[in-house]
C-alpha cells in the first residue's frame, strides 16, 4: 500500500488540474516522484509584480500533510518575505511552535487542512502585500518601507527578467 | 570531465614520483624511504590517496545507491560541511596525536558517515516512492549489513585499543562509531517498518506509533552514549567541544520524542475514550471527506468536541504531531470535555469553602491533576495501548498505570511521589520529617551523600525535595495561620490577652516536623483552625497550647540566627495580624519561623 502522503498528493494534483485557480499552475516535476513539484505563479494584477510569471519548486515531506512542504522560488526574487536564495517564509508554511520569524499573532499556520492550492494563494497575496515585520530579506523589507519607488523598479526588472524581456 | 582530468593528472604525477624514486634508488625499500623523506613526493602521494578515496566513494555510491537524487546530494553536502567543522574542532583537541594516520582515520570516519546519511535518506525515500523495485531492497539490505558490520568492528577495535593502550583518540572514534551503529539500527527498523507497510494491502495505521517509539528508544540510547562519552572525556580532562552540537541536537530530539509520546498518548486516549464515533447521519451531513487525507470517510471516524469529523487513523497520526483539531485548532488536551461517567471515582477534593489562591511555591510539583475522566479511563487506555503499540512494550504498560501527570514527572526510587491536589495536603498528610542535622550523621553517611554515584545524587535530591516540601507546607500553614489570626484579631481586638488561639495554630507547623507523635496532634489542631474562622473557640485549642509554650522557650535558646531570604518574605506576609502580639511573643514567633524556614 502506498503511503497516505502519496495518495493525498495525487488527490491534490488531480484537484488542481481539474479546477486550476487563476494564475497558478502546479504539478509534480515528473510523475515518478510526487514529492517534488514545480509551480508557476503569475504576479497579482495592480501590484509591482504584475505580469511576471515566477517559477518555484515545492518539496513535500514524507509525512505530508502532517508537516508542511517547503517552497522556494527558482528565479531571482526581491521581496521582504523571500530569502535571497528563493525560500519562501510565510506563516502557512510553518507549524505552530516553529517560529523562525516570530509570527506570534498570525493565525494562518500549517495544519492538514491547508493544501498546495492554499499555499500558492497565500504566496500570491504575499506578493501583493508583503509582511515587512517578518523580514526574510531585510534589505527588501527596508526598501519596501522606505523607498517604495526603488522597490517597484527592482520588482519590474525581475518581472521583465522572468518573461525573458531584456532589461 | 574535469574530475577525470584531475584523476589522470594525479595518476601521472604519482607514477612520475614512484618512477623517479625507483630510478634513483633501484631497490624497493630505499625508494620507499626516499619518497617518505621528500615532502613534494609525499604531497603527491596524499593527493593520490585522497583521489582514491573519492573514487571508492563514487564506486560504492554507484553500487549501493545508483544515481543520487539532487535532494540527497544537497543534504549530503550540508551535513558534510558540519562534519568537517566538527572534525576541525576535534583536531584542536587532539593536537598531540596529529599524524597522517590520524588524518586517514578521520577520512575513513567521514567517508562512512556520509554513507550512513545517504542510507538514511534512501530509506526515508521509501515512503515517497510509488514503486520500490527488488534492486532497491537488495541494495539497502547489503548496505546496512556492510555498514553495521564495519561499525561493529571499528567499535570493537577502538575498545580494545583503549583498554590495552589507554585513552587516546581511539576513544573518540569508538564513540563516533557507536553513534553510527545506533543510526544503522534506527535505519534498519525504519526499513523493516516501511517494507511491511508497502507490502500490506490496507494502510497500516500503527506504523506511526512504531516510528514514534523507535525514535524515542533510539534517542534514549544516543543520549546515554553521549553522556557516557562526555563523562569519560571529562574524566581524562578533555572537553569534547566538537561533540556539543550533535549532543545538543540529540538531547533536543530525545526531549521532543519524549514529549510527543506523552502528549500524543494522552490525546489518543482521549480520542478513543471520550469522543464518539461519527454516525452515518453525521457523515452524510458533513461532506464526508476527511480533510487530512482527502479521502471518503466510510468507517472508523471520530467526532471531536468541536464537531469536526476525521478518520480515526488520520487523527491518530496527526495527534502524534499536535494535539489540536486540524480544522479549528481546538486544543483537545485543554478543552473541557464532558465525559459520560464523571464523578464518583474521585470523592475527595471538593473545592474548599473559602477560595484560597494557589500556593506560591508550587512550581516544582507535577503538572495539575489530569482531567477527572482520566482515572476512570485508565482501563480504556490500557486496552488502546495494547492495540496501538502492539509489542512495543513493557514500558508503555507500566506507564499507563500512573496518572498522566506523573508520567511526565521525575521518576526515581525513594522520591516522595504522592501528589494530592495541593491545597488539601496539610490536612491529610503530615509534612515530611525534616532532614537530620548533618552533624549527627556518621562519616560514612556523609560520604555517601557526597559521592557522585547514583545513590549519592539520589540522597541529595531526596534531601532537597524534603526541604522544598517542608517549605511549601510551612508557607501554606503560615498563610492559613495568618488568615485565621487576622480573623481572630479582628474579632478579639479589644482583648489583647486572648491572643492564644493564633499561637496554638502555630504549633501545627512547628510540632509537625519535629516530634513523631505530631501527626495526630496536627490533625487534631488543623480542623479547629478551620472552625476558628467562624467562631474562634479558645477552649478547644487552649489545651494543646500547653506543650507549645514550653517549646517556645526551649527553642529560643536553640535557634541560631541564620536568616534566610524566605524567612523575611514570610515575615512580611504575616506582618498584618501580628500587631495583636506582645513584643516577646512576636519575637518568639519570628524566631521560630526563621528556624522553620532555614531547616
Ligand atoms: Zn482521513
Ligand atoms: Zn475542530
Amino acid at each position: 500500500m502506498a503511503g497516505s502522503a502519496l495518495r493525498r498528493l495525487m488527490a491534490e494534483y488531480k484537484q488542481l488540474t481539474l479546477n486550476p485557480p487563476d494564475g497558478i499552475i502546479a504539478g509534480p516535476i515528473n510523475e515518478e516522484n510526487f514529492f517534488e513539484w514545480e509551480a508557476l505563479i503569475t504576479g497579482p494584477d495592480g501590484t509591482c509584480f504584475e505580469g511576471g510569471v515566477f517559477p518555484a519548486k515545492l518539496i513535500f515531506p514524507p509525512d505530508y500533510p502532517l508537516s508542511p512542504p517547503k517552497m522556494q522560488f527558482t528565479c531571482e526574487m526581491f521581496h521582504p518575505n523571500i530569502y535571497s536564495d528563493g525560500r519562501v517564509c510565510i506563516s502557512i508554511l510553518h507549524a505552530p511552535g516553529d517560529d523562525p520569524m516570530g509570527y506570534e499573532s498570525s493565525a494562518e499556520r500549517w495544519s492538514p487542512v491547508q493544501s498546495v492550492e492554499k499555499i500558492l494563494l497565500s504566496v500570491v497575496s504575499m506578493l501583493a502585500e508583503p509582511n515587512d515585520e517578518s523580514g526574510a530579506n531585510v534589505d527588501a523589507a527596508k526598501m519596501w518601507r522606505e523607498d517604495r519607488e526603488e522597490f517597484n523598479r527592482i520588482a519590474q526588472r525581475i518581472v521583465r527578467k522572468t518573461l525573458g524581456i531584456p532589461t | 570531465m574535469r574530475n577525470l582530468g584531475v584523476t589522470v593528472l594525479s595518476l601521472v604525477l604519482t607514477t612520475a614520483v614512484i618512477g623517479n624514486a625507483y630510478y634513483q634508488k633501484k631497490q624497493f625499500y630505499p625508494s620507499v624511504v626516499y619518497i617518505t623523506k621528500s615532502n613534494p613526493s609525499m604531497a603527491v602521494i596524499y593527493i593520490q590517496a585522497f583521489i582514491l578515496v573519492m573514487l571508492t566513494g563514487k564506486l560504492m555510491g554507484k553500487v549501493f545507491f545508483g544515481e543520487l537524487r539532487a535532494a540527497e546530494l544537497e543534504h549530503l553536502m550540508e551535513r558534510a560541511w558540519y562534519a568537517m567543522t566538527e572534525t576541525c574542532l576535534a583536531f584542536t583537541v587532539f593536537r598531540d596525536d596529529f599524524s597522517p594516520k590520524f588524518v586517514a582515520l578521520f577520512t575513513v570516519l567521514l567517508f562512512l558517515k556520509s554513507f550512513h546519511w545517504l542510507a538514511e535518506d534512501r530509506v526515508d525515500y521509501m515512503e515517497r516512492s510509488p514503486i520500490i523495485i527488488r534492486l532497491f531492497h537488495l541494495r539497502v539490505i547489503s548496505l546496512l549489513a556492510m555498514l553495521g558490520a564495519l561499525d561493529l568492528h571499528l567499535v570493537g577495535h577502538a575498545y580494545l585499543s583503549t583498554v590495552t593502550k589507554g585513552a587516546s583518540v581511539q576513544l573518540v572514534f569508538g564513540f563516533e562509531y557507536a553513534i553510527l551503529l545506533t543510526i544503522i539500527v534506527n535505519i534498519a527498523i525504519k526499513y523493516v517498518l516501511h517494507t511491511i507497510d508497502l507490502n500490506s494491502e490496507t494502510p497500516w495505521e500503527n506504523k506511526a506509533v512504531f516510528l514514534l517509539y523507535t525514535e524515542l528508544i533510539m534517542g534514549f540510547f544516543k543520549v546515554v552514549l553521549y553522556i557516557m562519552f562526555l563523562a569519560i572525556m571529562v574524566r581524562i580532562s578533555m572537553l569534547p567541544l566538537f561533540a556539543f552540537r550533535p549532543m545538543y541536537y540529540t538531547m533536543r530530539a530525545f526531549k521532543k520524542a519524549f514529549n510527543d509520546v506523552i502528549l500524543s498518548r494522552r490525546a489518543i486516549r482521549n480520542m478513543n475514550t471520550l469522543y464518539p464515533d461519527a454516525t452515518p447521519e453525521e457523515l452524510a451531513a458533513a461532506d464526508n471527506v476527511c480533510i487530512i487525507c482527502r479521502e471518503e470517510m466510510l468507517t472508523a471516524s471520530k467526532k471531536l468536541p468541536c464537531n469536526h469529523i476525521f478518520h480515526t487513523s488520520c487523527l491518530r497520526s496527526w495527534f502524534q504531531r499536535q494535539q489540536t483539531c486540524p480544522t479549528c485548532r481546538l486544543n483537545i488536551l485543554r478543552s473541557p470535555t464532558t465525559p459520560p461517567q464523571q464523578p464518583a471515582a474521585r470523592p475527595a477534593p471538593q473545592p474548599a469553602p473559602d477560595q484560597r489562591p494557589p500556593p506560591p511555591f508550587n512550581f516544582a510539583w507535577p503538572p495539575p491533576p489530569p482531567p477527572p475522566a482520566a482515572a476512570a479511563n485508565q482501563q480504556g487506555e490500557n486496552v488502546n495501548l495494547n492495540q496501538a503499540a502492539g509489542g512495543s512494550g513493557s514500558s508503555g504498560n507500566t506507564n499507563a498505570n500512573q496518572p498522566p501527570g506523573a508520567a511526565g514527572g521525575m521518576p526515581g526510587p525513594g522520591m516522595p511521589f504522592f501528589c494530592p491536589p495541593f491545597p488539601f495536603m496539610p490536612f491529610n498528610i503530615p509534612p515530611p520529617i525534616p532532614p537530620r542535622d548533618f552533624s549527627g550523621m556518621s562519616d560514612e553517611e556523609v560520604r555517601r551523600m557526597e559521592s557522585s554515584a547514583r545513590e549519592g545524587v539520589e540522597a541529595r535530591l531526596l534531601c532537597l525535595r524534603n526541604i522544598q516540601m517542608m517549605l511549601d507546607a510551612s508557607v501554606l500553614m503560615m498563610r492559613q495561620y495568618s488568615e485565621s489570626a487576622a480573623i481572630a484579631a479582628a474579632q478579639n481586638s479589644s482583648m489583647a490577652n486572648q491572643s492564644t488561639p493564633p499561637t496554638t495554630e502555630q504549633t501545627g507547623p512547628d510540632l509537625g516536623p519535629s516530634s513523631s507523635g505530631s501527626a495526630t496532634e496536627q490533625q487534631k489542631t488543623s480542623p479547629s483552625v478551620s472552625t476558628n474562622k467562624d467562631t474562634p473557640s479558645t477552649s478547644g485549642s487552649a489545651s494543646s497550647s500547653q506543650p507549645s509554650t514550653s517549646k517556645v522557650a526551649e527553642e529560643r535558646r536553640v535557634t541560631s540566627d541564620e536568616a534566610s531570604s524566605s524567612s523575611s518574605s514570610i515575615n512580611t506576609s504575616v506582618a498584618r495580624p501580628s500587631q495583636a502580639f506582645t513584643p516577646e511573643q512576636e519575637e518568639a514567633r519570628r524566631r521560630r519561623l526563621q528556624k522553620f524556614a532555614s531547616d
